[in-house]
């Protein structure tokens, strides 16, 4: 018998709910990883999208251990000569609360098309509100 | 002694090539000496990895196992360990296949794994 490969059309996708008050930053983010990825279930597919979807509410109360606030900073650059910009995670958590968690899970997905498509099935909001209502998400009890 | 010209030789070798480099991108499918580079190259990919996806699906069956395993509160390595000492011969293969296909079963045998761990 053949090893079962996973199709993303026939594997069933659920809801994920996170409260991220209080939660430390890499911590969480490496069990949603997880979830995206599709880590997390028997069916994994190594090159599909099996993984589910993961809401996380209260993405402004996130934790970052240490000094981690002040001395992590986020860099991009524009391509211009000279203009790389920097932001420290305190004004990033302050400014864009989202692109804080969602910078770290990209960090721990793979870097290829198939990682930018896990990403869109994460979907991070400031504050408690949500508009996922409908896809009645279950509430994600944290492994340790 | 006849005289022997390597025009025969040579078509047969370069069709040979030409033969294996069929698919390929441009140049690759229709110049001799790009395809014979390809061809060689492809033929010790393809040697290598027949070995290699033994390892793969090796590793993708334990993070199935891996996956199945932990909502039933053991980790892979003490799930395996315990199916060692309970005597359950089943390899990753059908164990995977198992948690895929029969999750009741599977947690069957996962109970006896942590009765035995």
């Amino acid at each position: 018998m053949k090893t079962y490969v996973g199709r993303e059309a026939e594997v069933q996708k659920k809801w994920y709910l996170v409260d991220g008050q209080g939660q430390v930053l890499g911590r969480l983010s490496s069990q949603i990883a997880m979830i995206l990825r599709g880590k997390t279930k028997p069916v994994y597919t190594p090159h599909a999208d099996v993984g589910d979807f993961v809401v996380v509410v209260n993405a402004e109360q996130l934790r970052l251990t240490g000094k981690k606030l002040d001395n992590k900073v986020y860099y991009r650059h524009t391509g211009y000569i000279g203009s790389i910009k920097s932001i420290t995670a305190r004004k990033l958590l302050d400014k864009k609360p989202d692109e804080v968690l969602r910078s770290a899970v990209r960090g721990m997905l793979p870097k290829n098309s198939l990682g930018r498509r896990l990403l869109k099935k994460l979907k991070i909001y400031a504050g408690d509100q949500h508009p996922h209502q409908s896809q009645q998400p279950e509430v994600l009890t944290l492994a340790k | 002694m006849p005289r022997v010209k390597s025009s025969v030789r040579a078509r047969a070798r370069h069709k040979k090539y030409l033969k294996l480099a069929k698919g390929f991108r441009g140049g690759r499918r229709r110049l001799y000496r790009s395809a014979r580079e390809a061809v060689e190259r492809g033929l010790a990919f393809a040697y290598r990895d027949r070995k290699v996806r033994k390892r793969e699906f090796r590793s993708l069956w334990i993070t199935r196992i891996n996956a199945a395993v932990r909502p039933l509160g053991l980790s892979y390595s003490r799930f395996i360990s315990g199916t060692k000492k309970a005597g359950i011969a089943l390899d990753r293969k059908v164990l995977a296949d198992l948690a895929i296909y029969d999750p009741p079963g599977f947690a069957r045998i996962a109970e006896l794994a942590r009765q035995a761990g």
